[in-house]
Parts: C-alpha cells; sequence; structure tokens
C-alpha cells in the first residue's frame, strides 16, 4: 500500500480500500480511521492533480467522514470550499468529482463560499450538524477555519431557538424509524439510539446549552459502529439495517456467539443511548423554555419551585425529584413510591433521584406490603407516561431488583416475524395497552399484572407459557398479592394464547370449542381479565395480531363462551362484624382510628342521611387521606362506614382535629368543597390511561339499585362521585369502595326516599350525575 | 397449468394443508379475507349492544397445479374443508398462462 504522503492512482486506491474493507475484524474506530486516512490521501492527491495552486480553495469533509468514522458503506461527504470566481470553482469542482465518480464511490458533494456555507446553515438545521463535523482534507485551511468558527458561534447563538428544530428532526426521525433498543430488524443509523443520536448529542453539547453528562454511551456507539461496519462488510451495500437473514453473519463476522447475543449487545448499547439523549432533551427542555427557568422564581421565593407530590417527593422544574427530608437509605418503600407518583404525574423521575434511590434504597423486605404493592400497580397504570419512568428504573437495574428473574428478560430478542419488540419492551408495551382496557374487567389491578407478566417465561426453556405461569406465582407471592388474585393472574397468564389460538383454529359453530375454554376459564371475571390481556397483547405484539379478521374470531369466541358461562355474579352488601355491631348503639357521631396491618382502619358511626357518605369521602380528602377501600352499610336510622385510609404524605392528621372536623363536616359546619379548592391548588392533574365508566346493574336486586364506577383515581374522587349521587336525591345504603393501584372500582348500593329501588329515570339521571362529574376537569 | 383458488373457513386451514401435502403439493399461499355468501352475514347481540356481522372472516388459499393434477387437488380441498354447513366456502379454477420461479428464472411447470 502507498504511504498516505505520496499521491496515489485511482486504481491503486480501489485495491487498497477493498483490501481493507475486505479484512476480517476485529473491527473498531482504528480500522474506521484507516481507511478514512488511506480515502483523504488519494482525496489529496486528486485535489492537487484539480488544482495545483491550492489558495482560496479547500477541500473540506463534513459527517460521519469528517469525524473519521468511515464504514465500507458510507458516502464521501464533500465540500469544496472557495473564495475564488464561481465558475473557476465549478471548473474545479467538476475535475475533483469525476476521479470519485468514476471510482464508484458514492458521493455528497457541494460548492460553497464560508458565506453561502452560513447561509445555509441558518436555514437548514441538518447543515450546521454536517458542518460541525467539518474537517480540511487539502487545500487552503485559512478559508475552513473561517467558516468552522463562524458555524460554531452561529450556533452557540441561536441554538436555543433553533434546537427546536433539532428535535423535530428527532421526533420524526423516531417516529419513522422506532427505537433502535426495541426492534428486531433495527436502522442502526436513524432509529432513536443509533448512531445518528451521537450527532444530535455532540451538537447539544457544541451549543453550549447543557453538557452530555453519561460518558458511558460514547462507547456504545462505537459498538454500534462496528456492527455496522461489520454488517456492510457482510452485505457489501450500504444499508443499515439489521435484517434478520443477516444476523446470524454480522455476529459470525464481529466473533459474537450468535445473533440473540448480538443483538442483546446492539439493544443494551442502544438503551445507554437513548437514555442519555432522554435526559440531554429534558434538560435542553428546560433549560431553553422561558416560564421554567430558575433563576427568576428562586429569586422571588428564595429558591427554585417546588411542588410537594408524595412523601419525600416534590415536583421541581417538570421533574420529580426526592424532597429535602427524604432518607432513601431509611425507606425502603421511597423508590416505588417516588416512580408511581411520578408516572402518575406523567413526569419523568429526575437522572439525580434514580441514580440515589437505586443506590442508597435497601430492598423491600418480601413479602412486600400494601403500600410497595399499591405502588408497583400506580406505576403500572399510567398509561404512556409509564414507560419513560420504567425504563430510567430498569437503567439502573432497579426493576431487576423489584422483580426476580427480570434480567433474564432484558433486552432478549424474539426471532419472530409476528413480534416486533424485544420481551421485555414487549411487556411494557402489553402494560400500556392494557391499562387503556382496565374499565373492562372487574380487577383492573390484575390485568395490569397479567400483561407485565405474561411472557414471563420466554427466553427460557419449555412452553413459554407454563414455565412463565409457574415463576410468576413465586414473583407474586414475594410481592405478597392475595392467594386467590395470584390464582387468577396464574390461570390467565397460563392460558394467555388460548383465545387467539382457538378462535383462529377450531370451529366456533362446534360446541366443544366453547367447551374447551370453558373448562380452562370457568368464570366470567377471569374470562374478560382473559379477553382483555389478549386484545393488549395483540396490539402490543404488532398491528397484524390485531387485524379487523382476528378481531372478529376471538370476539366471536368470547362472546359465545361468555354465554356458556353463568352469569356473573351481582355484587353483595357489605355486612357488619360484632364490633361494628356494637358501635351501632354509639349515641351522635363516633369515630375510632385504629392500626391495623399494612395501615389504618377509621369506623365511623353517624344518623343517616342522604350526602353523609360525601361528606366523610370530603373530610377524609382535606386531610390528604387517600382511601385504599371502604365498605359502607346502612342499619335503620344509623351508618356504619369502615375506611381503609393512608396517609399521602406519611403523617396521620391529629385525631382530635380529624373528628371535630367529622363532627362539624356532618353537621353542615364545615366547608368541604372549599377547602378541597383550596388544597387542589398545590396539587398536580394526573394522567388517565382510560375514561370512566359508569353502569347501573340491570335487575340487579329488588331492593337496591347498584351502581358501578370504575374511574382512574384522582385524590378526592369518592367525594365528587358520591356528592353527585346525593343531588340526586339517591341515598347510599351500601357502598364498596376498592382502589387497586390507580383505578378505583367503587359499587354502591342506592334507593330513593321511599326506601324504594330507584326508577329507571331516577337511575338514568345518576348515571348522567356520576359521569358529568367524573368527565369534568380537576379545579 | 391451472390456479386454484379455495375460500374455506379459517378453522379448516390446517386440515387443508395436511390434505394438500397428501396430494403432494408443498407450496401454497394463505391470506385473510372476509367475505359472505348466501348467508349474508347475521346478527349478534354482544354485551348488550345489536351489531351486523355483514363480513365473515374467511382464509383463502391459492396454489398453482399442473393441468393434470387439478381434479384432484380440488377433491382433496374439498373433502378437507367440508363441514356440511352453511358458509363452507367456494373453490374455483382458473387457467394460468405461464409461471416463473423468480429464484432461477425457471418456467411453466418446472417452476411449479
Amino acid at each position: 500500500m502507498p504511504s498516505a504522503r505520496e499521491p496515489f492512482s485511482s486504481e491503486q486506491f480501489i485495491s487498497a480500500r477493498s483490501a481493507l474493507v475486505r479484512r476480517p475484524g476485529p473491527f473498531g474506530p482504528g480500522r474506521r480511521l484507516e481507511l478514512t486516512e488511506l480515502t483523504d490521501a488519494w482525496l489529496s492527491g486528486v485535489f492537487s492533480a484539480s488544482h495545483p495552486l491550492a489558495d482560496g480553495v479547500c477541500l473540506v469533509a463534513v459527517g460521519g467522514h469528517g469525524r473519521q468514522e468511515l464504514a465500507p458503506g458510507s458516502d464521501l461527504d464533500l465540500v469544496l470550499l472557495h473564495r475564488i470566481d464561481p465558475r473557476r470553482a465549478a471548473v474545479i469542482a467538476q475535475e475533483l468529482w469525476y476521479p470519485i465518480w468514476d471510482s464508484s464511490l458514492s458521493l455528497d458533494h457541494s460548492v460553497r463560499t464560508v458565506a453561502e456555507a452560513r447561509r445555509l446553515a441558518s436555514e437548514d438545521i441538518k447543515v450546521i450538524l454536517g458542518l460541525l463535523d467539518m474537517r480540511v482534507i487539502a487545500g487552503d485551511p485559512v478559508i475552513a477555519d473561517q467558516l468552522k468558527k463562524a458555524i460554531y458561534s452561529d450556533w452557540r447563538a441561536t441554538a436555543s431557538r433553533r434546537v427546536g428544530e433539532l428535535r423535530v428532526l428527532v421526533d420524526q426521525r423516531r417516529e419513522r424509524f422506532g427505537e433502535l433498543s426495541n426492534m428486531l430488524e433495527p436502522d442502526l443509523k436513524e432509529a432513536y439510539g443509533g448512531l445518528r443520536e451521537a450527532t444530535v448529542l455532540r451538537a447539544i453539547s457544541a451549543s453550549m446549552i447543557t453538557d452530555v453528562t453519561q460518558m458511558q454511551w460514547q462507547e456504545c456507539i462505537i459498538f454500534l459502529q462496528d456492527v455496522r461496519d461489520a454488517l456492510h462488510q457482510v452485505t457489501q451495500r450500504n444499508s443499515d439495517r439489521l435484517l434478520l437473514q443477516e444476523q446470524d453473519a454480522v455476529a459470525q463476522a464481529l466473533g459474537i456467539e450468535d445473533a440473540d447475543e448480538l443483538l442483546r449487545q446492539v439493544y443494551t448499547s442502544a438503551r445507554v443511548i437513548a437514555y442519555t439523549s432522554d435526559t440531554t432533551w429534558h434538560r435542553v427542555q428546560r433549560l431553553t423554555t422561558r416560564t421554567s427557568r430558575p433563576g427568576l422564581r428562586a429569586l422571588k421565593k428564595g429558591g427554585p419551585e417546588r411542588v410537594p407530590l408524595t412523601e419525600g417527593v416534590v415536583i421541581q422544574a417538570g421533574e420529580a425529584v426526592l424532597a429535602i427530608e427524604a432518607r432513601p437509605e431509611k425507606d425502603s418503600g421511597l423508590l416505588l413510591r417516588a416512580a408511581a407518583a411520578a408516572a402518575q404525574a406523567g413526569i419523568p423521575l429526575a437522572p439525580h433521584a434514580v441514580s440515589r434511590l437505586a443506590h442508597e434504597s435497601p430492598a423491600l423486605t418480601t413479602p412486600w406490603n400494601q403500600s410497595a404493592r399499591d405502588d408497583f400497580l400506580s406505576l403500572l397504570g399510567a398509561g404512556a407516561a409509564t414507560l419513560p419512568v420504567w425504563e430510567a428504573l430498569d437503567q439502573v437495574d432497579a426493576i431487576s431488583a423489584l422483580i426476580p428473574g427480570w434480567s433474564v428478560l432484558r433486552s432478549a430478542p424474539q426471532r419472530n416475524a409476528l413480534h416486533k419488540y424485544t420481551v421485555d419492551r414487549h411487556l411494557v408495551e402489553c402494560v400500556i395497552q392494557a391499562s387503556a382496557l382496565t374499565r373492562k374487567v372487574d380487577r383492573p389491578d390484575l390485568l395490569l399484572l397479567a400483561a407485565l407478566f405474561h411472557d414471563f417465561g420466554k427466553a427460557r426453556d419449555g412452553d413459554h407459557s407454563e414455565v412463565g405461569a409457574d415463576l410468576v406465582e413465586g414473583v407474586l407471592q414475594g410481592m405478597g398479592f392475595q392467594p386467590e388474585d395470584i390464582e387468577m393472574v396464574v390461570t390467565v397468564v397460563r392460558h394467555h394464547l388460548l383465545l387467539a389460538e382457538t378462535a383462529t383454529r377450531r370451529d366456533l359453530d362446534d360446541p366443544a370449542t366453547v367447551a374447551f375454554i370453558t373448562e380452562r376459564i370457568s368464570d366470567s371475571q377471569t374470562l374478560d381479565l382473559l379477553a382483555a390481556l389478549t386484545e393488549a397483547d395483540s396490539i402490543a405484539t404488532g398491528s397484524a395480531m390485531w387485524s379487523t379478521w382476528r378481531q372478529s374470531l376471538i370476539k366471536d369466541l368470547i362472546r359465545r363462551s361468555h354465554a356458556a358461562i353463568a352469569g356473573r355474579a351481582l355484587p353483595e352488601q357489605p355486612k357488619l362484624t360484632e364490633d361494628q355491631l356494637v358501635a351501632i348503639d354509639q349515641p351522635g357521631v363516633w369515630v375510632v382510628m385504629n392500626e391495623v396491618a399494612d395501615g389504618h382502619e377509621l369506623t365511623l358511626v353517624a344518623p343517616d342521611r342522604i350526602g353523609l357518605l360525601a361528606t366523610v369521602a370530603g373530610v377524609l380528602a382535606v386531610n390528604q387521606l387517600e382511601v385504599r377501600a371502604a365498605k359502607v352499610m346502612t342499619v335503620g336510622e344509623r351508618a356504619v362506614q369502615v375506611w381503609s385510609v393512608h396517609p399521602m404524605f406519611g403523617e396521620l392528621p391529629r385525631m382530635e382535629k380529624l373528628t371535630d372536623q367529622l363532627k362539624n363536616a356532618i353537621d353542615g359546619n364545615f366547608d368541604i368543597a372549599e377547602r378541597l379548592r383550596k388544597r387542589d391548588e398545590a396539587y398536580r392533574p394526573t394522567v388517565v390511561a382510560a375514561a370512566p365508566v359508569v353502569d347501573i346493574v340491570e335487575n340487579a336486586s329488588e331492593h337496591t339499585s347498584i351502581l358501578e364506577v370504575r374511574a382512574h383515581d384522582a385524590p378526592g374522587l369518592l367525594y365528587r362521585v358520591t356528592r353527585a349521587i346525593a343531588a340526586t336525591d339517591a341515598a347510599i345504603m351500601g357502598a364498596r369502595v376498592s382502589t387497586l393501584g390507580s383505578d378505583a372500582v367503587d359499587v354502591f348500593f342506592l334507593v330513593d326516599r321511599q326506601g324504594n329501588p330507584l326508577s329507571e329515570q331516577h337511575a338514568a339521571a345518576v348515571k348522567v350525575m356520576v359521569m358529568g362529574e367524573l368527565l369534568q376537569p380537576l379545579p | 397449468m391451472k390456479l386454484i383458488t379455495a375460500i374455506i373457513k379459517p378453522f379448516k386451514l390446517e386440515d387443508v394443508k395436511v390434505a394438500l401435502e397428501a396430494a403432494g403439493i408443498h407450496g401454497l399461499t394463505v391470506s385473510e379475507a372476509s367475505g359472505f355468501g348466501r348467508q349474508r352475514g347475521h346478527t349478534e347481540v354482544y354485551r348488550g349492544a345489536e351489531y351486523t356481522v355483514d363480513l365473515v372472516p374467511k382464509v383463502r388459499i391459492e396454489v398453482v397445479v399442473d393441468d393434470t393434477d387439478a381434479d384432484r387437488v380440488v377433491d382433496a380441498i374439498v373433502g378437507a374443508a367440508q363441514t356440511g354447513r352453511i358458509g363452507d366456502g367456494k373453490v374455483w379454477v382458473s387457467s394460468v398462462e405461464s409461471v416463473v420461479r423468480v429464484r432461477t428464472g425457471e418456467r411453466g411447470t418446472d417452476a411449479l
């Protein structure tokens, strides 16, 4: 091979280049530098031949070529910069480009003066991205230097304004090519978290808006570049898409065990890059959005504005951060509490908080307590807002610490043409889809768990449904769920393919087909769960799995199976325990708070009247007590209410104060609406994963009408619902209220003033009032 | 050569595949299809809401065979797809002028 200094012929260059790009691995930056230097030496010869004097003209490489990162299939990205007569420049350019075209390398080329290049850069952000990496190959370095300085200073001066354009490009690219870390046939360059992100991150860094803090991403970029080199070598083309059919050969070229391992490593790198990009963009947005710029507010209020979100967690500048008084090292529940609160508020967990929580928080003791379970479910039930928080936790291995066995699924590829995501991402995607279907089932919490765990047996030996069902049982036991709930989730996991497979492969008209289902799924509650999981799973897998064709078959099977299962069991009114019967005889308003396993139970006995439940729910909301569950019943003239409550910020209110407030409120001397309005000013709007459902159960009972309400939980929700019921003059004879993670499932047993079930008109009015209340935005 | 197109009930696909293999046919094209025939679809009540199923899900199978095999293959499909009830489907045969195998460029019956 000729030395880089002496010019050599195109033939020599082509043969040296071809030897280099065919050379077996290892790949690496050194090899890309070698290819760049070889190419530059030849270009420099071509340049001297086209323009021996070299004054006022200069050949510049931009983009990846500028960064000396040429891959075998890369385009040459060249600019002829000049300050001479444009006609003469055009002649030189022709002499320069023709030998390159003849060598059959692909070439991106342009001829510009410094002023032209600056003007174009001011119009098109892509031009800036290219020029930030410019590097002189041959000719007059002064012009290049002049342009480089101008481009950097222009970019810095305008970046806070123009960074938005860059963001649009990133979003469009992400939309079109997906995310590298979870595509089974990813585009290494264009997918989000791929090679293109390096260019963007460097541009942000060059703008001086913020620094790109994590450094690990650069090694990840180098790995992806190696994979691309190998891909180009294997295919002898310049496509950057890592197709299924090439994956084995690429793995072999890289000396990696097999295609699965190759993809695992690609995904791991892509995750690091994407996470770096996410957090960097988050900072960029914070620093460039005027209203949240810390300076002014900090001056006015004597510190950056912090709004309490949950115990130990505050919102600051659009992120969830740890409160000053938070003690992660002593508070094992803080990680899930912070994650749930951030996801429910639709904001990210600040990277600093994530890393502190991951490193300082002690592990949860098994079995988990009620709060940990609630928080875990709330994290799952936040719809699309779950994903960024989940990813942030997974990035620091916090998910693997919570769920034994999760690490096996992390970035696990699936060599399956129907799937588009990796196993772990598919599971989270399925949870997101499931959270939109929570109103279709009696137990939204179990649906979310089944969605998260349905493919838990993948990436292991054996039938993944069976293996998964066995593993999930242990995991859920560790989380402390009730045995009967675990059993239901395990059944659904075991049979998660049952509906889809049966519907497309067996004769739906044959009674044996329906019997085949009902032998395995014997009650309508489980069938509803399985139906919702099938839908969520199919949508999360890929569009082909939920085609109208498949939907019609599956829904037909579900309908037939429902018809074969005896009707749904009606909810029953709660009954009094012995203790509560004693309390019935207490005079006036009687309140007691007991500490019970995993929380507090408030029992209240008072003279019954329409609106009593709303009043008590309102006072609890004012005192920032979250209602986990409630049972309400009326006996004669007296109402007994048993509330399972949880203080939102860790501390219970003083009992005398709470009792006084309850008594005053029942006497009508406490303005709940006003107090709640004041409190709500400091409150965050929460995400809503699915629209509320309000239903009157038909022909339910001779004695009462049954109203079912399923909605995303929100502060004061029960107060608002029961106030709406009271406004129609309906009395609540009994109620079962439960909060399952972030979903509220409430049943009310209603009568009119005469003690009869509601008339059809009255029931319709209740439905309208409650729905109207639920659809109203929070104040 | 003949193109045999069959519209059958989805759950009969496996049986038809087995029957075709037994008849010496090793390649076929399958697609999801919807349609209706004489039975016109029907009205369903699902969760209280009535809706009309006017397009019934079916599977469409296509296979190209030599003229002499056509009758035998049609019989194999009909035999496997039959339940005797409404909506079992249809099979039709059409003439094919030419077939080329993309990989090798072979033409005519060699390409089958």
